[in-house]
């Protein structure tokens, strides 16, 4: 038994995911000619004069498996081919480049989804059928039924044009400058820490000022459905007998539920908050795209737009892939250590 | 009016109501019940399922689910020298009475447990609540012992776990405890206080016979066989020392020799811990085992109390005397009562036995039957019997 | 008698019809959908095509103008830019709206019931696989896949259709496969194949007529859903081309009217606030009633 094995076992278990999941999106771009997908192997522009040369190289003309072999070979190396889009080089260093204006929204944004969903859940579920249970469940249906591009014109309209509070992009203009010129250093290239490692604390508030409204687009559309399977899990875990038996012994109500019956209901919702965090890629395509910030998501949107570049489109969604692949593994780990009969069994 | 209690009783519960409404309409589930537990006794409730046995116990412990609500009604419980009511008593009261004056045993040993803690997280949280002054205490003395012969930089360590086990003896529940025990590494002052819980949670085990009771502690309830899973969940009833233990049907759901086994175990624990028990069970036999006296209930109505002796040699209630019949025994034609308990959602009028009684009169299916106290100590709720 | 012979399927549906007409919420949503049904069935009286255009989804404009104009006795909503009418485009929007949500729901629902009965009626390693490459398709991200997709090929409001049917249909997949493997354990079943009766015959007869139930409800469920990824993709400009009736098409067309000048900053307002009243209050319609179904259908919350 014990933890280690368990996540090993779980490790192992992946590969045939990962497998899987590159073969799905090998598979779909199967659909091109040999020389669009030629675009996957080219590493610099003098290379994309001898397109023939590269189809012969990497047998695009010969059956699936084989090809599919060759690339993943070649993504094993690092190589997952070159933009001709701007900006333009290669997908793996624009990826990087992107990576963090992304990692910097979804990381404040999933734990905020999360626990608020969570919160909200059980609150609803505790004052099942009571006025706030109506409340919170009517507005987020609400929000689930925003379009997720319409709540951003709406929130760019109210606080940008209207209010004049805060506007697209991860910065103001001054600011945007201030961190590309020496001596300030971008360490981490995530703009809320940069400004404080470097001692200039508004450049910190600033990139916080500009991640509220795109926070505040991601939180409503995905709160929903955390909000609704942690009110139908409570309300399940609070009939158990556990409750009664936890109650008996002379525990309150507040400990109760926090300590009994949240345990028990939060285990339903692991999975759900690994797929909603993978899943936040796919709002962060919108989000970026509105809020005009230079992350992953926008970079995927101005890739897929016609003329599409697919190397930059499978990149992309090679990523995906391989993180949705590795946030299942931590589901699967925070799984273990709430509920004590998976870690066994 | 001040309500009072015999110095003998332990517990008076009078003329008891309790509802639920569900959607599909009001279930009478209770319907006008008395019962008195003397100091020491083990009193057993029997009837049949449904017929209001583990309501009657919840309501004694005021833990009766939604949409259950108890209509009215009072429960006394003698603290020494005056009586207090449960049913009006506010949660705080009542949160110190739950594990420590009354604590309960369940029928589903497993489902009471729960699956995401250990057996000491489950039990030492009873401990916690109520005997956490014990525990301290236990702690200290042993830091008094240890602190002669430490050196000098653990000395200072122990002084001060002394002085934060002093406050937590005096006052448990201030500011700057809460706030120590939630920075890491000075919060391992609390590993003390566990270790003696622990310590204390295998004692209790060891008095639960349960076999190598220092594993046992550190298991999940999924890890544990459901007799050894009711000893957990009776280790964790008695630990606090109740004056009342609520068992409800604590047996009914194990295997024939386990089923033994417990019973055995509750008559040695009854012996030694001197509580009140109040059994429930829908086994005439268990009965006989371990009651002093025995209340049978039917349709949310208490239909005869008497000892167990009589209650075996004379049963009074029509139902009673069928309950027995029912028993099957070598030698003898056994007759199943005919008929089931009805819904409680519409009730029969008048004797709630009458449709399934044989010897039912007219005025049964009119008139509500009356108490009799037909010898002393022998009440039977039946028209056959006058006052 | 006639209560007893009353099918479970038949009584389950009872229910579920009692249960909605005690629910607020799920009459606001039929009533939301009954009035979109309304207006994508009356469309041509309520926005009238233009003489001399076949294609009744193609916007009429009055002119090349770029700059959106106000709404107008002409214009009731205003014109986009280029002066597409807004109105127009929101009335017909309906009737692309039912069209992507019925096609692709059926298309999940073919595919699904696919899969679903193949690995559940024969199980084994048929089911194994089937089922491997189910969850692969399901984990994904679904906006995304589907975003791979229309890429490869090309964008249009039938590259979107397509691509949201090839990545929808794993949890119809799933959810028919269980409820076979249910089904199949069930006495009748086991008598129907003993008397000889086919597979085929077994099949659809005795699992489908049962395992359907929950398929239609789910898929009812899906429709705002699926209406809100497509149009996500025309927002993103993977859908049809400018000046065609969708409303995520005419959003994406307001995109760079957000801001007007200083001294009117919400100038353009009419190009984003009615198609996206209508693409809101259409989804909010399916979810309202989806929410209810599950409420309803939640066999932990059920009956008490
Ligand atoms: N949660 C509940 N909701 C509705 N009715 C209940 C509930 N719990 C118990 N009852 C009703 O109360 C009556 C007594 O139940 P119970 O005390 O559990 O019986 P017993 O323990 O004697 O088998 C039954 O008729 C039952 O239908
Ligand atoms: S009151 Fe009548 S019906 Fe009820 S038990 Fe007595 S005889 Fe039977
Ligand atoms: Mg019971």
């Amino acid at each position: 038994m014990g933890m280690r094995a368990y996540i090993i076992r779980r490790l192992l278990l992946l590969i045939p995911t990962i497998i899987g999941v590159t073969l799905l999106i090998f598979s779909v771009v199967q659909v091109l000619s040999p020389e669009q997908r030629a675009a996957l192997y080219i590493t610099s522009e003098q290379q994309a004069d001898d397109i023939d040369a590269i189809i012969e190289k990497y047998h695009l003309r010969d059956p699936v498996y084989i090809q599919y072999f060759v690339w993943i070979t070649q993504v094993l190396q690092g190589n997952l081919g070159y933009n001709v889009k701007s900006p333009s080089g290669r997908v793996l260093q624009n990826i990087i480049n992107r990576a963090p204006a992304t990692i910097e929204l979804t990381i404040i944004a999933a734990p905020v989804i999360i626990l608020s969903g969570i919160a909200l859940g059980v609150t609803s579920a505790v004052h099942r059928d009571k006025l706030i249970d109506h409340v919170t469940r009517v507005t987020s249906i609400i929000g689930w039924s925003f379009p997720s591009f319409w709540l951003g014109i709406l929130l760019l309209a109210i606080f940008y044009a209207a209010l004049g509070w805060v506007g697209p992009g991860r910065l103001n203009p001054d600011a945007s400058v201030f961190i590309i010129t020496p001596p300030f250093t971008r360490y981490t290239k995530l703009n809320t820490i940069d400004g404080l490692l470097n001692g200039q604390l508004w450049i910190t508030v600033d990139a916080l000022k500009h991640l509220i409204l795109p926070v505040a687009s991601l939180t409503v559309q995905s709160i929903a459905l955390i909000v609704r399977v942690m009110r139908s899990s409570m309300l399940e875990a609070l009939t158990k007998g556990y409750i009664v038996s936890a109650r008996a012994k002379g525990l309150g109500q507040k400990e109760v539920i926090n300590k009994h019956a949240r345990r028990n209901a939060l285990i339903p919702v692991v999975t759900l908050a690994g797929m909603l965090s993978a899943g936040l890629l796919t709002g962060v395509v919108i989000t970026e795209t509105i809020f005009s910030i230079p992350g992953l998501g926008s970079y995927a949107a101005h890739m897929a737009l016609p003329p599409p570049d697919i190397a930059g489109v499978l990149g992309f969604t090679l990523f995906t892939g391989v993180l949705f692949v590795i946030v299942n593994l931590i589901v699967d780990v925070a799984y273990a250590y709430i509920d004590p009969r998976i870690r066994l069994g | 009016m001040e309500k009072t209690i015999e110095s003998g009783d332990l517990l008076d519960v009078k003329d008891l109501y309790v509802n639920f409404y569900t959607y599909a309409g009001v279930v009478e589930a209770i319907d006008g019940v008395s019962l008195l537990l003397k100091q020491g006794e083990t009193l057993g409730l029997v009837g049949e399922t449904g017929c209001g046995k583990s309501v009657t116990s919840l309501s004694i412990i005021v833990l009766v689910p939604p949409p259950g609500t108890i209509e009215k009604g009072d429960i006394l419980l003698n603290a020494g020298d005056k009586a207090i009511n449960l049913l009006k008593q506010n949660d705080r009261t009542l949160m110190n009475i739950r594990g420590k004056d009354i604590s309960m045993v369940f029928q589903d040993p497993r489902g009471a447990l729960n699956p995401v803690y250990t057996v000491t997280q489950q039990v030492g949280e009873a401990l916690l609540l109520h005997r956490r002054e014990e525990m301290c205490k236990r702690v200290l003395q042993n830091l008094e012992r240890d602190i002669p012969e430490a050196n000098t930089l653990k000395r200072f360590i122990y002084n001060c776990e002394k002085k934060i086990y002093e406050k937590m003896m005096n006052k448990p529940k201030s500011p700057s405890l809460r706030t120590l025990s939630k920075i890491p590494i000075i919060n391992r002052y609390q590993g003390r206080l566990r270790n003696e819980i622990r310590k204390e949670v295998v004692e209790l085990l060891r008095i639960m016979k349960i076999a190598d009771p220092e594993r046992v502690v550190d298991m999940y309830p999924h890890e544990l066989s459901g007799g050894m899973a009711q000893r957990v969940v009776i280790a964790m009833a008695l630990s606090c020392n109740p004056r009342l233990l609520l068992a409800d049907e604590p047996t009914t759901n194990l295997d024939v020799t386990i089923q033994a086994q417990i019973l055995l175990l509750i008559r040695e624990l009854k012996e030694k811990m001197k509580s009140s028990i109040l059994y429930v069970t829908h086994d005439l036999g268990v009965v006989a085992e371990i009651c002093d006296r025995v209340a049978v209930m039917y349709a949310g109505n208490v239909v005869e109390v008497a000892d167990t002796f009589t209650i075996f040699k004379k049963p009074s209630h029509p139902y009673t005397q069928d309950l027995l019949a029912a028993i099957p025994r070598p030698g003898k034609e056994f007759k199943s009562i005919r008929g089931e308990v009805p819904a409680l959602i519409s009730p029969p009028k008048g004797c709630r036995y009458h449709p399934r009684c044989s010897k039912a009169m007219p005025t049964c299916a009119l008139v509500k039957p009356q108490v009799a106290e037909i010898e002393k100590g022998h009440l039977v709720m039946c028209h056959l019997y006058k006052r | 008698m006639k209560a007893k012979s009353e099918s479970p399927t038949i009584k389950e549906l009872k229910f579920v019809i009692t249960r909605i007409k005690k629910s607020p919420l799920s009459i606001a949503g039929i009533a939301i959908i009954g009035f979109f049904v309304a207006i994508a069935l009356l469309a041509p009286i309520l926005a009238r095509v233009p003489e001399g255009q076949d294609n009744p989804y193609r916007l009429p404009r009055s002119g090349w103008f770029s700059e959106p104009q106000p709404p107008s006795p002409e214009h009731l909503f205003g014109t986009a830019q280029w002066q597409y009418d807004i109105y127009y485009g929101c009335i017909w929007g309906t009737r692309t709206a039912f069209r992507i949500g019925i096609i692709v729901v059926a298309g999940n629902l073919i595919i699904g019931l696919l899969v679903g009965t193949l690995g559940g009626y024969y199980g084994g390693i048929i089911d194994e696989l089937l089922m491997r490459g189910t969850d692969i398709v399901w984990a994904f991200p679904g906006l995304l896949l589907a975003m791979a997709f229309v890429t490869v090929m090309g964008p249009s409001l039938d590259s979107i259709v397509l691509a949201l049917i090839l990545v929808g249909w794993p949890s119809y997949a799933r959810v028919i496969r269980s409820e076979i493997f249910r089904v199949k354990q069930e006495d009748y079943v086991e008598a129907a194949k003993a008397v000889g009766c086919s597979d085929f015959r077994v099949i659809t007869k005795h699992i489908l007529i049962n395992a359907i139930y929950p398929i239609v409800i789910m898929a009812s469920l899906d429709t705002g859903a699926i209406v809100l990824s497509a149009a996500a993709l025309s927002f993103l400009g993977l859908g049809p081309p400018p000046g065609y009736a969708d409303w995520g098409q005419m959003i994406s067309l307001s995109r760079g009217f957000i801001y007007k000048n200083a001294q009117d900053p919400l100038g353009y307002w009419f190009t984003w606030t009615y198609p996206g009243v209508f693409i809101f209050t259409f989804v909010l319609g399916w979810n309202l009633l989806g929410d209810a179904f599950r409420d309803i259908l939640d066999p932990t919350l059920r009956r008490r």
